[in-house]
């Protein structure tokens, strides 16, 4: 009965077949969720997708976290895991991301973003720019509209681009700054309406991604690396609305 | 590395303030628990039990959906009121309040319980009101009760993170509470700041419990 028990208990552990595990930043998920269906389909590798804000992800890989690929949301994090010898390689790109401006309330939006100093708008989220890309290049794009001021008090920060969806999708902020993967997602198309930011206001996202030097798995992993440069993945990736690395 | 002191401080004030208000509520409601004899008892003790065991996310999901202006509890706030409690320091009270409770109750209500029932009889032989018997007799009795649940829900609001992480918008000032700048710090990998803001926590909720287990030589919560 015991061993019985135990065997329950470590079923899962010993069970599995090692599944490629990608971390991913928070803007990156709805994208990962079909470049994930394509490479399974391609190559029968199971992949299985850790998401969360690049910050965290980094400071996990640096402890030890068993992870075999990363996707991050710039590439200074990565950048810095490859200073540490963590990494197999150096950061490449793999898409540039753009950023967009997004309410699901039926405020007017317009391309010099007056309608942020309308009163009916009381937050403006965007991810907390410390640590966030897209929140540094929202906080860009308020400087160059002469906003930054104006709109101090109502921007509220979330930690990562997933938690600005929250804010927005729960109307908690009337508005926010996100990623154009996020409202390109078909589960969230009818939700409120977005419009896109000129990239000359702010510095080109550049997404990096790398492989762990402790993956177990380096042939899936290079496999996966590969795979981003495939046209399945630059299609997939320009569907949801990012801008691609020549090849 | 310059460390901001002002998370700290928001922390100790968000602490207090939780507090004071759960005493005045804390109180009465640990009293009416322990003297009453009201057959739905054991609902009311569950709904005050239930941060006990309920994930901090699930309150903080609750809490952003009934704050956020499109739900009709924060249209009607915002509309009379004119507070929006999601991204302030008024919500985190609130729901400091709430997440807090217990910590409060309980102990008050525990120490109530357990003062013998004669000196209740007395007091209302002697022709003395619920209300004054309790306040003149029994409260001044279980004061290390009192001081148990006064430094619980402090110390239980000092380690708030998830609820605050849900629903505060991280707000310097406002609502960058001394956690949620921990999580900051170890984010952008500044660990020393991180070591800094952790170790001041620790020692501080080492005083805190030090202080209540040297009153009383057994808590109960």
């Amino acid at each position: 009965m015991k061993n019985l028990i135990f065997l329950l208990l470590f079923w899962p552990a010993c069970a599995q077949s090692q599944a490629l595990r990608v971390a991913v930043a928070a803007n990156a998920q709805f994208v990962m969720e079909q470049l994930r269906t394509a490479f399974q389909k391609q190559t029968s590798v199971t992949v299985e997708s850790i998401v969360s804000s690049s910050g965290k992800l980094t400071t996990q890989i640096q402890q030890g976290a068993p992870y075999d690929v990363f996707l991050s949301a710039d590439m200074d994090y990565p950048q810095a895991l490859y200073k540490q010898g963590l990494t197999q390689a150096a950061p490449a790109i793999y898409a540039y991301g753009t950023l967009v401006l997004w309410t699901v309330g039926d405020l007017p939006l317009s391309k010099d973003l007056t309608v942020l100093k309308n009163p009916a708008v009381r937050h403006i989220a965007i991810a907390n720019p410390a640590k966030a890309p897209y929140g540094e290049a929202a906080e860009s794009v308020l400087k160059h509209a002469q906003l930054t001021d104006q709109v101090k008090a109502k921007i509220v920060y979330g930690e990562s681009i997933a938690q600005v969806n929250q804010y927005v999708l729960s109307g908690s902020a009337e508005m926010g700054f996100t990623a154009k993967s996020v409202v390109l997602d078909p589960s969230l198309q009818q939700k409120g309406h977005w419009i896109e930011l000129s990239t000359d206001h702010y510095s080109p996202i550049a997404q990096g991604v790398v492989v762990l030097k402790r993956t177990t798995q380096g042939k899936a992993a290079g496999q996966f690396v590969q795979f981003l440069r495939s046209q399945t993945a630059r299609r997939i990736l320009q569907q949801f609305g990012y801008r691609l690395p020549k090849n | 590395m310059p460390i901001d002191w002002d998370p700290i401080w928001l922390t100790l004030r968000l602490a207090s303030i939780t507090t004071f208000i759960l005493l005045l509520i804390g109180v009465p409601l640990a009293g009416w628990l322990a003297l009453s004899r009201f057959r739905l008892k054991p609902l009311v003790e569950t709904v005050i039990s239930l941060p006990l065991v309920l994930p901090p996310s699930v309150v903080g999901f609750y809490l952003l959906l009934a704050f956020s202006p499109n739900s009709w509890l924060g249209a009607w706030l915002l509309r009379t009121l004119n507070l929006q409690l999601v991204f302030s320091f008024e919500g985190l009270v609130l729901a400091s309040l709430l997440y807090s409770l217990p910590f409060m109750v309980h102990p008050i209500q525990a120490g109530l319980e357990n003062l013998p029932i004669s000196w209740r009889e007395a007091a209302y032989t002697l022709g003395q009101s619920p209300v004054r018997t309790l306040w003149h007799v029994l409260l001044p009795n279980c004061k290390p009760a009192l001081l148990t649940g006064i430094v619980l829900s402090f110390a239980h609001t000092i380690g708030e993170f998830g609820l605050v992480l849900m629903i505060g918008g991280n707000l310097p000032g406002q609502t960058r509470v001394a956690s949620i700048a921990i999580y900051d710090e170890v984010e952008l990998l500044h660990f020393e700041s991180a070591h800094v803001y952790a170790a001041l926590l620790l020692g501080l909720s080492f005083l805190i419990l030090l202080l209540v287990y040297a009153i009383n030589k057994r808590v109960t919560i």
